[in-house]
């Protein structure tokens, strides 16, 4: 129980970044923020992440392609989509690539926080859920 | 007793004096409130103009030329009747002078051989009687009494010869047969220098009667010309320069520019009539139009609502997120921390307004505008309306703008929506990182400003080309086209006085190309001198 767990966040809106970071660390976890998907993707090259949360629409790079980079380098790794509103077909396409679960915005914190102790916990690993 | 029945009277007066009053108050009031309704009708009404109907040109005209014909007549049958009246002067100076030269035929056989006494004083009697006959004609001729006189005294003197030739021993006989007969030829002369007089009278007169015959003719004919002339010309070029005037207001009407219809007669007929009506109709036209392009309008936001909508769960989600967060830490953080997420609450807020303000202003149904405007900026704002639908295709686009375009004149939010409609067809045919090209300029076209925007999409074939700009043709699917767009924006440009024309290639892509007349001043919209001058000052700085 001792391995902490390893959360990446990914979003072009900085806002997000700024804001969920604290919240997800008080978690107990470690948590990475990034708004450019290219800085993302050479990060996630580098380093083993037990978590991935990433916006599913962003300018540069798709969050599908994320998706499937995390997939590349490592199965075990957990993705959680942010999704837009009425995005259901995108939200799909990404589950059939095994996407471990989506949010859609507008969300709570508590909300993006729930989705990843379930994900921490199916990979064994346990946080210490603030609620 | 007295007083009471006074006082009653009295009273009584003042209830009918009152009456008659108020009687009078009323009528006063309904009269005015009379003459107020009427200057409010006329009011209602445009500003009056003097009715001169063509009906009533064309009754003033008849009317006048009937009168004109019968007074033509009247002048024909008077000189008739004047010829008539010669006539019969001329026939009764003939037999006066027939009958003078036969009285002195007569006159001569006695002298010379003593005998005829009988038939001279018979021819006598009958000239006589002529002369009084035809007091009528002589008088205006001639010296009447002395011709009567002269007559009368011949008469006498041949009554003397006869007395005298009854007796003829009688003393001195052949002395007074002389002093007879010298007196005899001195009247006989006189008589004949009437004659004379006569005769040339009768020449004279009948030479005034046929000039005034012919006068009357020449000038009846020419008044007539004239006047023939004149109602041609008023009636005819009247009628005429209305009919060539709707002519061109036809066809500016084909073209799509419903100008307002102004009689240009300061009175009102029917041509002003039919002005008026035409004028109302193009309004109606103009209306019927106007709401098209609005619901029109109403569709293509539709369409970009699903991008705004995504486009504004971004401003909001990061709203949630913070607020969330400050009701959350709000005790743990410092202070600068809360101010810089109360900052950031203001902003997402404002962005939020920003991307509906955007689209609510577009799809707002606003008064047409005309201003002079440049034809960049509507692009750029257009291209911001459909921001987020371009983000969703992912397609790229690229905007090339003239520097120092011209402006042009014409309104802000109907030309945003013919582009938007434009962008719209071009992203439905364009492929996910495809690109679209939009290019500002001045056009080959002198005087006009052109917005090319081409795709790479599949092009249009020919048969499907012919029918594109026909309202409510679409070849889209049910539910996301209604074939509106492209009918729509031809018709504001139309009433632009532009064009839009598309070139196309099948499975290479589509240009349209939509001209703008350039101008500075909106009055010089119809006067070309005016704005040829504007192009050649801007052209030297492209
Ligand atoms: N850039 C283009 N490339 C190929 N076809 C086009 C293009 N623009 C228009 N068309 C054709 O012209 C038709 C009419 O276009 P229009 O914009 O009037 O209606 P629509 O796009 O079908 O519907 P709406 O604009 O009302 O949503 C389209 O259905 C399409 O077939
Ligand atoms: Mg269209």
């Amino acid at each position: 129980m001792a391995e902490i767990v390893k959360v990446l966040l990914l979003d072009d809106e900085p806002i997000v970044g700024k804001r969920l970071k604290p919240a997800i660390a008080k978690l107990g976890c470690e948590v990475e923020v990034f708004e450019k998907p290219t800085d993302a993707l050479k990060r996630i090259a580098e380093k083993e992440f037990d978590i991935v949360v990433t916006d599913i629409r962003m300018d540069e790079v798709d969050g599908l392609e994320v998706l499937q980079h995390v997939m590349d380098r490592s199965r075990r790794t957990k993705v959680i989509m942010i999704t837009g509103y009425a995005m259901m077909e995108l939200a799909r396409q990404a589950m059939e690539k095994g996407a471990f679960d989506f949010i859609a915005k507008p969300f709570k914190p508590d909300d993006l926080r729930a989705v990843i102790v379930k994900a921490a916990e199916s990979l064994g690993m346990s946080l210490q859920d603030r609620s | 007793m007295f007083s009471d029945c006074l006082d009653k009277w009295y009273i009584c007066g003042l209830k009918r004096l009152k009456r008659v009053l108020d009687k009078q108050l009323a009528k006063r009031s309904t009269a005015e409130s009379d003459l107020e309704d009427n200057v409010q009708g006329l009011a209602d009404r445009r500003p009056r103009r003097r009715r001169f109907t063509i009906k009533a040109h064309i009754y003033i005209v008849f009317v006048v030329s009937l009168v004109i014909a019968m007074s033509i007549g009247a002048a024909l049958l008077l000189t008739m009747f004047m010829m008539e009246k010669n006539l019969h002067f001329i026939e009764t100076a003939n037999k006066y002078v027939y009958l003078v030269y036969e009285t002195r035929d007569r006159e001569s056989d006695y002298v010379l051989y003593g005998k005829g006494l009988n038939e001279s004083l018979e021819t006598v009697r009958k000239l006589e009687e002529i002369v009084l006959e035809h007091y009528g004609d002589l008088k205006k001729n001639i010296d009447y009494e002395n011709m009567v006189r002269n007559i009368e005294k011949y008469g006498k003197l041949l009554e003397d010869v006869e007395e005298l030739e009854g007796t003829p021993q009688a003393a001195g006989f052949a002395e007074k047969k002389e002093k007879l007969k010298a007196e005899l030829r001195k009247y006989g002369s006189e008589m004949l220098n009437a004659a004379d007089v006569l005769m040339k009278k009768e020449v004279e007169s009948t030479d005034k009667m046929m000039l005034l015959f012919r006068l009357v003719h020449i000038y009846a004919l020419v008044f007539l010309f004239v006047f023939i002339l004149m109602v041609l010309h008023l009636l005819g070029y009247r009628v005429l320069r209305s009919l060539n005037r709707f002519a061109s207001y036809t066809k500016l009407m084909a073209s799509g520019q419903y100008m307002n219809i102004v009689p240009d007669n300061s009175y009102s007929d029917e041509f002003y009539d039919l002005s008026l009506a035409i004028d109302q109709m193009l309004k109606d036209l103009d209306r019927q139009q106007n709401i098209l392009a609005q619901s029109q309008k109403l569709r293509a936001v539709g369409t970009l609502t699903a991008g705004i909508a995504h486009e504004l769960n971004n401003p909001i989600n990061n709203i949630t997120l913070t607020a969330h967060m400050l009701l959350e830490d709000y005790n743990d953080l410092p202070d600068e921390e809360r101010l810089d997420m109360v900052k950031d609450l203001i902003e997402e807020a404002g962005r939020a307004r920003n991307i509906v303000r955007n689209l609510l202003d577009f799809a707002r149904e606003s008064e047409t505008i005309m201003e002079p405007i440049g034809l960049g900026e509507v692009l750029k704002e257009t291209l911001k309306l459909a921001n987020h639908q371009i983000k969703i295709a992912g397609v790229n686009m690229d905007l090339k703008i003239a520097s120092n375009m011209p402006r042009i004149h014409g309104d802000r939010h109907q030309l945003e929506q013919v582009f938007l409609n434009l962008i719209l067809n071009a992203l439905d045919v364009t492929v996910k990182g495809g690109l679209i090209k939009i290019e500002v300029a001045v056009s080959d076209e002198p005087n006009f400003a052109a917005v090319k925007i081409t795709d790479y999409g599949q092009g249009i074939p020919d048969h499907i080309l012919h029918h594109i700009f026909d309202p409510f043709f679409t070849t889209k699917a049910k539910g996301k086209g209604t074939g509106l767009g492209l009918s729509v924006s031809q018709g504001i440009i139309a009433k632009h006085g532009g064009q839009i024309s598309v070139s196309t290639k099948v499975r290479r892509g589509t240009t349209f190309n939509v001209k703008l007349p350039i101008t500075t001043i909106p009055a010089d919209l119809d006067k070309r001198s005016e704005t040829a001058i504007d192009t050649q000052m801007t052209q030297p700085v492209l």
